[in-house]
């Protein structure tokens, strides 16, 4: 059998990389972290003709600098696992800045294959591109394709196979102007005769990248043996060539690049004379007015929850019927065996109570992310961030952060996760700190509870009051922050506006599963070990009711049901509750159930004794805003890299929530509505 | 003058990119460099803009907007 054979994807962010790699590898793909990075990779294969196919998805880049993650994890994949061919998706209609990358794809030394991609975009805008033309001048194979359906698919696969056989390298033909050539030259000498090289690093890409300061290549060269001699000769010839260019050195390659590209263009590409408006300027229009801008980004917004609410209620209902039924069968089952009443409770309360209660979301979450990946893919969410960009820097953010805010109506696991496009570490760690307050799908059982037995005429209202509250918390929360713990600035906003697009239904899909898969693992992993923690605690000493006053739960419950006393609810029941609610917020509904004794229809009834509406909004209150659940933790964790952080949070969290549900309490005592 | 006290709709030519070493390189990989031409397609009083470079359509905060200098006359 033939060796498999492994492609690898390059290309600007919103080429269509994505695309053709779903195209490619169908539903066959693995996601996982590159390792020891919060970046995410996406392997997957195809079989050709008899042959199997690896692709690997390289993170979309713009450059291959070491400026960030991204560009180095790409680049360090190119170097060290040397993939047969990367083929590279540039846009058609963009052409000058994607083959920036081309151009560096190329110097690197990499096998490359371009893939011209969106040209009926381009033939729309006029655009009339002659890729034979375009491929003689590069020297690599050029193919015409569109990654949304399969035109040109085929020969992409053909010419990357016949580019492989051929053996050649694709061979740089940028010429950076006489000086730098000269000093190129005489460096990649030295380096040639100084160190010894992997034979996948060109000497002369290595020479470029010392002159241009390249950081982790200079790292890596002073850790080589003559390394120092290398770096001392680069170190003169960077000198002398800053002084003939009287500015940084790596303008004037990167203009020789831009000259390169644009040399290349003129004979190959014919452009209209005007620019005409496309659809895309004419949406732009109405979608980032300065007046019309938010209010059309808010119906947005009301929408997209009003249908998932709505459309998820029956699909939740199937799966809590589904979840009863499993209890009902495996105690059934487990009785049937004559098994000990603690293994009959371990299952039925313990797994299955425990994490179907975090499944059930699975339908409201799934389709928020449906929508919120169909806003993403047709280039909405970029204006979005560009409209809430001035809101957000009051809080010492920029607009990029208000999409993982977002993301968090749904479940704050992926809105944290989604901070990965962050640049800077004090943006990341700013916009992690205050996700939470977003209200996630699985703090709303909770208020449907208390307001349908407290606040019946004004429902909704009250629901909607705490999401309004959480937000502005998050704003009050983000204030302080910048003034104390984030002092700095955050990282410049820059940011592509993608053309809108219309999103392929499987790509929208695919986008959706990927986050939506990471709520299920947690459900499957995190929550599974704490649901036995509690259960356990919940049970011992042996022989009492599960979850009673007297279970170890209970007196801890006990215990610290003073500190609530101030907050208005200092019963043990709900002490526990909250205990509970670190699982996953609606815990605390089914807890309420249980220690009450009475089905989630009667709680209700049960609650009106001991609560009072003022107690009740309180209680809300304070389960919107106290310690996230422990899948939020577990991401807060990974994502920052620190315990230090997610403990933190934590502490913050639970202590604003107690001030907040003071607040709420003793201000509406003295308001007279107790 | 700086860019962002370009008014919308005006083509102007890039200057000099004074900002950061990092930001710098960045706003070249994505085409704006010393000498590039670029449209702007929305300047309010406040918030960021969005301009045209090449191809494509960038979103620039204020604060990296003001210290990019252009001069006018884009338009040849």
């Amino acid at each position: 059998m033939a060796k498999t054979f492994k492609i690898a994807l390059a290309g600007n962010p919103n080429c269509g990389k994505t695309t053709l790699f779903n195209n490619l590898t169908g539903m066959r793909q693995h996601v996982g972290n590159w390792p020891g990075k919060t970046v995410e990779k996406k392997e997957g294969s195809f079989t050709y003709k008899g042959r199997k196919i690896d692709v690997i998805d390289l993170p979309g880049t713009y450059s291959l600098t070491a400026y960030s993650i991204e560009e180095v994890i790409a680049r360090d994949y190119i170097i060290e696992q040397s993939p047969d061919i990367v083929v590279n998706i540039v846009d058609a209609c963009n052409l000058e800045r994607n083959l920036y990358l081309t151009a560096q794809l190329i110097e690197l030394g990499a096998n490359v294959v371009l893939a011209l991609n969106m040209n009926k975009f381009a033939c729309r805008k006029g655009l009339k591109i002659d890729e034979k033309k375009l491929s003689e001048l590069l020297g690599i194979h050029v193919i015409k394709i569109e990654a949304v359906d399969k035109t040109g698919k085929e020969e992409l696969i053909e010419s990357v196979l016949k580019t492989t056989s051929s053996g050649k390298k694709s061979e740089n033909r940028i010429t950076y102007g006489r000086e730098i050539e000269e000093h190129l030259a005489q460096l990649e000498e030295v380096v040639k005769g100084c160190i010894v090289l992997n034979e996948n690093i060109s000497p002369k890409w290595l020479a470029l990248k010392l002159i241009e300061k390249d950081k982790q290549v200079i790292k890596k060269v002073s850790d080589l043996k003559n390394g120092k001699e290398v770096l001392e000769k680069a170190g003169v010839i960077q000198k002398h060539l800053s002084e003939v260019f009287g500015e940084d050195v790596d303008a004037a390659i990167a203009d020789a690049r831009y000259g390169f590209i644009a040399g290349m263009l003129k004979e190959s590409v014919e452009k209209p004379g005007i620019d005409k408006l496309t659809m895309s300027d004419n949406i732009d229009k109405i979608v980032t007015n300065r007046i019309l801008g938010i209010p059309l980004f808010l119906i947005m917004m009301y929408l997209m929850f009003q249908i998932t609410f709505t459309a998820a209620a029956p699909l939740m209902e199937l799966v809590d019927g589904l979840m009863g039924f499993l209890a009902e069968q495996s105690i059934a089952l487990l009785t049937s065996l004559a098994c000990p009443d603690w293994l009959i409770s371990l299952v039925a309360d313990g797994i299955i109570g425990g994490v179907g209660s975090v499944i059930i979301f699975l339908p409201n979450i799934l389709l928020l992310f449906l929508m919120i990946s169909f806003l993403e893919d047709s280039g909405y969410m970029a204006r979005a961030a560009f409209i809430m960009d001035r809101v957000m820097h009051k809080i010492g953010l920029h607009g990029k952060s208000f999409i993982p805010m977002i993301l968090g109506f749904g479940c704050n696991v992926p809105a944290i996760m989604a901070t990965r496009t962050l640049e800077n570490k004090r943006d990341r760690i700013l916009t992690i700190l205050i996700n939470p307050f977003m209200s996630c799908g699985a703090r709303l059982p909770v208020y449907v509870l208390f307001v349908s037995a407290f606040f019946s005429n004004n429902q909704g209202l009250v629901i909607f009051s705490l999401y309004i509250l959480g937000i502005i918390i998050a704003i009050i929360m983000g204030l302080i922050f910048k003034k104390t713990l984030f002092k700095g600035s955050s990282a410049p906003f820059v940011m592509e506006l993608p053309p809108y697009r219309f999103p392929t239904f499987k790509g929208t899909v695919i986008h959706m599963w990927e986050r939506g898969r990471v709520f299920l693992i947690k459900a499957g992993t995190i929550i599974f070990s704490v649901v036995l923690v509690i259960w356990f605690l919940g049970s011992v000493p042996f022989g009492v009711e599960y979850a009673s006053e007297q279970s170890v739960i209970g007196m801890i419950g006990k215990t610290i049901a003073p500190i609530f006393k101030p907050l208005g609810f200092g019963t043990w029941q709900a002490s526990v509750s909250l205990i509970f609610g670190v699982l996953a917020k609606e815990v605390v509904v089914g807890t309420l159930g249980t220690l009450y004794g009475v089905a989630e229809e009667g709680l209700g009834t049960v609650l009106a004794q001991t609560f009072t509406p003022l107690t009740a909004y309180a209680f809300m209150v304070f389960t919107l805003l106290y310690i996230p659940c422990v899948a939020v933790l577990a991401a807060i964790k990974r994502e920052t890299n620190s315990w230090k952080w997610m403990w933190f949070s934590a502490a913050y969290l639970t202590a604003v929530a107690w001030v907040g549900a003071f607040i709420v309490y003793q201000g509406g005592l003295l308001l007279g509505f107790g | 003058m700086p860019l962002s006290m370009v008014q919308e709709g005006d083509e102007v030519k890039i200057h000099c990119v004074g900002c950061g070493f990092g930001l710098k390189r960045r706003l070249c990989d994505l085409g704006l460099y010393d000498g590039t031409k670029v449209q702007i397609v929305k300047n309010d009083i406040s918030g960021p803009i969005i301009l045209k470079v090449k191809d494509s359509k960038l979103v620039l905060g204020r604060g990296q907007a003001l210290k990019i200098m252009v001069e006018e006359g884009g338009r040849e």
